[in-house]
């Protein structure tokens, strides 16, 4: 199946297995291996990308119902003069060790600054980053950082930027 | 998967209609794919895939009469826990998409997907029951949906009744009349919000002079099919809230369901833990006296 949409803002066009997972199709056609499979089945959040505008779990996304659609991944983000920021609020907050959740917790991270206007309870963080699992430092930590994310205004616009493109 | 897969991604419900009329094999339709993808036998051996979600009426069309309300399908739990008009009059429902699975699984799953496969632990499904939601099935015979209700479709647990064409087209919510309703919705899960349900509550009444006037009661996770439970909302109804009525009906409830044990949870647990919730559920309404 032939198959065109954008991955951080570039024209793709394919021609793949309709049932591809987005997160193949990304690692092994288009070599973005920033975007980890964890669990393979939605649970982890590892595999955490941005599909017009909203997080997705890239492992649930078959190819055929990528036609048209604004595909973000952490590369995406990583090139963005914010993404320096966010990694040393991580770094300082101690909430990275292995790194191997790093990408996803930070798709969703800022997805979730995104979806929520106003400051929010720990209760609500924790709700909304239920879809994102860290073997290695617990959620406090993660809690912890979208906390801190959230104080910080310019990164808010910046990433506005890219939920419009 | 060397076989020949072929994709139909309908514009609109007169073309879905119309590629099912014709069709001769049976088809698997996909809409969030949060479900199928993970049933890896079923989603590898499909060789026609249909997509709902290119369906424009299945996506975007909340029609809104002075009744009720027609919700698409293929809409995200995302896009009806946005919507305002869901959010006034159907705040049980919206909480209960805020608490399938993860932000991540909203913004993909949808209403049509989560009836459609027919879990016994389908968050929405004991929501549906309660909001007496109506399911218009597809396609259309000379203009006209197929309607059932909830526990109508659901057959056995993973089983539904439609037809290998027939698909879910929307799901309609007929307006809580005449005031709003006290309503509650409670799961108890393994997990902050990423377990399926070991066991759910969904109950919505209303009272009048301090007498329960009507109340609907559905739990979920507890059987094969999504059912009411009807004697007990008999058992409350036209009674005055109070601790030995509550007791009575949490009694009565715990008789009523017969859960299954499983991996997730034995008979005796889910027996007790829905009675709990009732009484949880009617204390409340008791103190806040709506
Ligand atoms: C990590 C994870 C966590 C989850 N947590 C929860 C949870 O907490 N609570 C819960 O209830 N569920 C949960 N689920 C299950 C799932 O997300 C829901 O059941 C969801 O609503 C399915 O919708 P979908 O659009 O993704 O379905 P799909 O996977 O697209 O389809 C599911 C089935 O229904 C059929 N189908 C879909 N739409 C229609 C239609 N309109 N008409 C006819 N047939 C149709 C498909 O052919 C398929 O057999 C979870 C899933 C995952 C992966
Ligand atoms: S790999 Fe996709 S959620 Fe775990
Ligand atoms: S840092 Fe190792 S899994 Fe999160």
């Amino acid at each position: 199946m032939k198959i065109q949409f954008t991955v951080n803002g570039q024209n793709v066009l394919l021609d793949v297995n309709p049932k591809r997972r987005l997160l193949d199709i990304l690692r092994d056609e288009l070599q973005l291996i920033g975007t980890k499979e964890g669990c393979g089945k939605g649970e982890c959040g590892a595999c955490t990308v941005f599909m017009d505008g909203r997080r997705v779990n890239s492992c649930l996304v078959p190819a055929l119902q990528l036609p048209k659609s604004k595909i973000w991944t952490i590369e995406g983000v990583e090139a963005l003069p914010i993404f320096q920021e966010i990694a040393e609020i991580f770094v300082n907050q101690g909430a990275v060790q292995c790194g191997f959740c790093f990408p996803g917790v930070v798709m969703s991270a800022l997805a979730y600054l995104q979806e929520e206007h106003n400051y929010s309870t720990k209760d609500r963080i924790a709700h909304g980053m239920a879809g994102n699992i860290c073997r290695c430092t617990g959620y406090t930590k993660i809690l912890e950082v979208v906390q801190v994310l959230e104080t910080h205004k310019k990164l808010r616009i910046g990433i506005e930027e890219i939920f419009k493109r | 998967m060397t076989d020949r897969i072929d994709i139909i991604s309908p514009v609109n419900l007169a073309q879905l209609d119309h590629i099912l009329e014709k069709l001769r094999k049976p088809a698997t339709y996909v809409a969030g794919a949060t479900d199928i993808m993970v049933q890896k036998s079923r989603w590898e051996q499909a060789g026609t895939l249909i997509d709902l979600r290119t369906v424009q009426e299945l996506v975007s069309t909340l029609e809104i009469g002075p009744e009720g309300i027609l919700i698409g399908a293929a809409l995200s739990f995302t896009d009806i826990i946005r919507y305002r008009i869901i959010q006034e009059k159907f705040p049980i429902l919206v909480e209960s998409c805020r608490q399938i699975g993860s932000v991540q699984i909203q913004n993909r799953a949808t209403l049509g997907g989560n009836i459609a496969n027919a879990s016994p632990a389908g968050d929405t499904l004991p929501v549906l029951a309660v909001l007496n939601a109506e399911l218009w099935i597809g396609p259309r015979l000379k203009d006209n949906f197929t309607k059932m209700s909830v526990d109508e479709i659901m057959t056995g647990p993973g089983k539904n009744c439609l037809q290998p064409n027939q698909y879910i087209a929307y799901i309609y919510l007929p307006f809580p009349e005449p005031t709003d309703p006290f309503w509650y919705f409670r799961k108890v899960g393994q997990r902050y919000s990423m377990a399926i349900s070991k066991l759910s509550l969904a109950v919505l009444g209303w009272k009048h002079n301090n007498h329960i006037r009507e109340i609907r009661i559905c739990a979920g996770s507890v059987s094969p099919r999504i059912k009411r439970a009807v004697l007990t909302e008999k058992l409350l109804s036209n009674q005055e809230l109070n601790s030995k009525v509550i007791e009575k009906a949490a009694t009565q409830l715990m008789k009523e369901i017969k859960p299954i044990t499983d991996i997730r949870s034995t008979h005796n647990y889910r027996k007790s833990t829905a009675g709990r919730l009732l009484q949880e559920s009617l204390s409340t309404w008791a103190r806040a006296g709506k």
